[in-house]
């Protein structure tokens, strides 16, 4: 399973790769904005998208939307790990097709289980 | 010269009509002495006039100079907090970097030790269940002491590393001080921008604006008024709700 890991701030980059090695996902990749996004994940056989919102440059919510307008991409999952808590901001994500909202702070527990619930959808 | 006082038309009436005596009777100096005076009691109210527009413009010059604290904030303070707070964000990161890399390293050295404590206790399970040759105990015994020692050394390594992590927290302290000043800081641009709606502008707008709840519009970063607010979540237990209301 190979992830790309989107987010300005490289220590959180560093957070979430760590946990997600923890948790048996050692192909990571990473990502400091939607513009530098996008093509890794035309270019790169990605299975899985983690990422944040609010990034200079091309913002998560529009790497979604790109991702889901990408006749390559379009049937990826996307799990967005972000400060943004607006109940409008959660469901524009969910309305352009997040399979996954996890709000920071979170804990390693949280991403465990959103990620197991994903593949869990997946799978079924 | 107040002409709206009583005693002060009446003193008028009689000087203007003393004065057309004088200039009928043809007694000029007498004429010209009363104009003077006339004249100077009209310079009294101007003088008067004028002190006030002076004390005036002195408080306006005043208040202008205790503005002049808000050239020293946009010139010198607004910069230097801008730098402050730059190194609060180095700070922050360098000690997450530190932090991590020291955790990294002790992971590592707990996944090797739990694997290397797994291969020996196959080894010793075997020893108790008697599947052990008999040249092997004394490679066995080896092992142990080896793993001992290794477990030893690997201890005081994690300890000094743990200690490392402690030491990087201490930018706690530094940055909260950096912090502190420029929260003072944001305090004294506050007042000087109130002083300034009061001398210029309308307190009532002020007042108005204070009260007013602007709503923020597309992204925002961290909520550090939550409970202030009602159209944000208060946890991971809300965005659950949230989503599985929508069908997720």
């Amino acid at each position: 399973m190979k992830i790309l890991v989107v987010d300005d701030f490289s220590t959180m980059r560093r957070i979430i790769k760590n946990l997600l090695r923890d948790l048996g996902f050692t192909n990571t990749q990473e990502a400091d904005d939607g513009n530098t996004a996008l093509p890794m994940l035309q270019a790169g056989n990605f299975d899985f998208l983690v990422t944040d919102w609010n990034m200079p440059g091309m913002q998560g919510i529009d790497l979604l939307k790109a991702v889901r307008a990408d006749d390559k991409l379009k049937s990826m999952p996307v799990l967005m790990v972000t400060a943004e808590s607006k109940r409008e901001q959660i469901i524009e994500a969910a309305q352009a097709g997040v399979n996954g909202y996890i709000v920071k702070p979170f804990t390693a527990a949280t991403l465990n289980e959103k990620l197991q619930k994903i593949f869990e959808r997946i799978d079924g | 010269m107040k002409l709206s006082n009583k005693d002060q038309l009446a003193q008028t009436i009689d000087q203007t009509k003393d004065l057309l005596a004088h200039l009928e009777n043809n007694e000029i100096e007498d004429a010209q002495e009363l104009i003077d005076s006339l004249a100077s009691d009209g310079d009294d109210d101007l003088f008067i006039e004028i002190g006030k527009l002076t004390r005036n413009l002195h408080e306006a010059l005043t208040n202008f100079q205790m503005d002049s604290r808000i050239t020293d904030l946009a010139a010198s303070e607004i910069p230097d907090a801008k730098e402050r707070l730059n190194y609060v964000i180095e700070k922050t990161e360098a000690a997450a970097n530190k932090t991590m890399d020291k955790v990294e390293s002790c992971t590592q050295r707990s996944d090797v030790m739990a694997k290397d404590s797994e291969e020996l206790l196959v080894e010793w399970k075997k020893l108790y269940n008697r599947e052990l040759e008999p040249g092997d105990f004394r490679k066995l015994c080896k092992k142990i002491e080896s793993h001992l020692e290794k477990n030893k050394n690997d201890a005081d390594e994690l300890h000094s590393e743990l200690t490392e992590v402690l030491m990087a927290q201490d930018y706690q302290d530094l940055t909260g001080q950096v912090i502190r000043q420029v929260i003072t800081l944001v305090h004294d641009v506050e007042e000087s921008m109130v002083h300034i709606i009061k001398m210029f502008g309308s307190m009532d707008g002020y007042n108005q604006a204070k009260t007013k709840t602007t709503a923020k519009e597309g992204v925002e970063g961290p909520v550090v008024n939550v409970e202030k607010r009602d159209d944000v979540v208060q946890g991971q237990d809300e965005v659950d709700d949230l989503l599985s209301s929508l069908g997720f």
